[in-house]
């Protein structure tokens, strides 16, 4: 019993070690602004897509996608000095990511509720979470914060 | 009648007879000197302005977004396109206050493309590629802040600024 207890606390150890060491190995990026950059590049991307669902520009949104699939090489590119593991993991979430947001380009040829669209860009959102969840957190920008222009009407945002 | 005989004069020292060194040196003067002149002509009733602007990289934002020139100022406006990997198009287009957001509303029709006979259009540089630069050339309007915007559909709510002309 007493040497279950030392297994798993030194097996509790091994894995809270793990845990951290993730993000500290992944704050060693080699070019760590252009991981930002493209990662910013793909949020950006993604809000732009969904401006164009919500403005019923449907015909716009096959070129988004062709954007989204720039951004991606964009990270493919800032990370191609990266250990092998590190960019095996990253490609399998982009790949998924980018299948996600080639969904909602092949709906919207034949889409006229953007409600729909809207739906799958949610899980295209959930895809590409699940790329930046492999980098920390300071590099992951947030698709929350407002763009960096003036915005609507010259007022600048802050 | 003056006239024609000093043109026919010059004509004939030009064409036949060497020059003498005082000629030489008036007429070496007198090109430097004719250009002055214009350029002063110029420059005291229209002040030439040159303006930059480009693309925040591939973000969608101008850096800088605020720009100043004075009114009645010749301004010559370069745009460059500092993007590297997304293929988004950007243009710089300057419209009267508060036609902004109805002139990216009509542009939405046309790609972006933005006509110039527009009369809630001051001045549109031509869509870019990444990597390139254009010009355009305009007189400064009267003193007020004036919107500028990209009018590649879905860019405007963020890549715009303020022309600010002064007195």
């Amino acid at each position: 019993m007493k040497r279950t207890r030392k297994i798993l606390a030194i097996l509790a150890s091994i894995a809270f070690v793990l845990a951290l060491a993730g993000p500290i190995l992944a704050a060693q990026l080699k070019s760590p602004d252009d991981v930002k950059t493209a990662l910013r590049l793909l949020v950006q991307v993604s809000n732009d897509f969904k401006r164009q669902i919500t403005n019923k520009n449907f015909a716009r949104v096959p070129h988004e996608y062709m954007e989204y699939t720039e951004a991606a090489d964009a990270l493919r590119t800032a990370i191609k000095n990266e250990p092998a593991d590190f960019k095996n993991r990253v490609e399998t979430r982009l790949k998924a990511a980018v299948a996600a947001y080639q969904k909602i380009s092949d709906m919207s040829s034949s889409a006229t509720d953007p409600d729909k669209l809207m739906a799958e860009h949610a899980k295209a959102v959930t895809a590409m979470n699940a790329v930046f969840d492999l980098f920390p957190a300071d590099f992951r920008p947030d698709p929350n914060l407002p763009p960096p222009g003036r915005g609507r009407g010259g007022q600048k945002s802050q | 009648m003056y006239r024609t005989d000093a043109r026919s004069r010059n004509f004939s020292v030009l064409g036949r007879a060497p020059l003498s060194r005082r000629r030489l040196l008036v007429g070496s003067l007198a090109l430097p000197l004719t250009l002055l002149g214009c350029s002063r002509r110029r420059s005291s009733g229209q002040q030439g302005v040159d303006l930059f602007i480009e693309s925040d990289g591939d973000f969608l934002a101008f850096r800088p977004d605020e720009l100043t020139c004075r009114t009645g100022a010749l301004v010559h406006l370069t745009f460059h396109h500092a993007g590297k990997f997304l293929s988004a198009r950007h243009n710089w287009v300057l419209v009267y206050p508060d036609q902004m957001e109805a002139v990216d509303k009509d542009a939405e029709k046309t790609e972006g493309v933005i006509s110039t006979d527009d009369p809630r259009v001051l001045a549109v540089v031509p869509m870019c590629d990444k990597g390139e630069t254009m010009m355009t050339e305009f007189i400064a309007p009267a003193t007020a802040d004036y919107p500028f915007f990209c009018s590649t559909p879905g860019h405007a709510v963020d890549m715009n600024g303020i022309l600010h002309v002064t007195e």
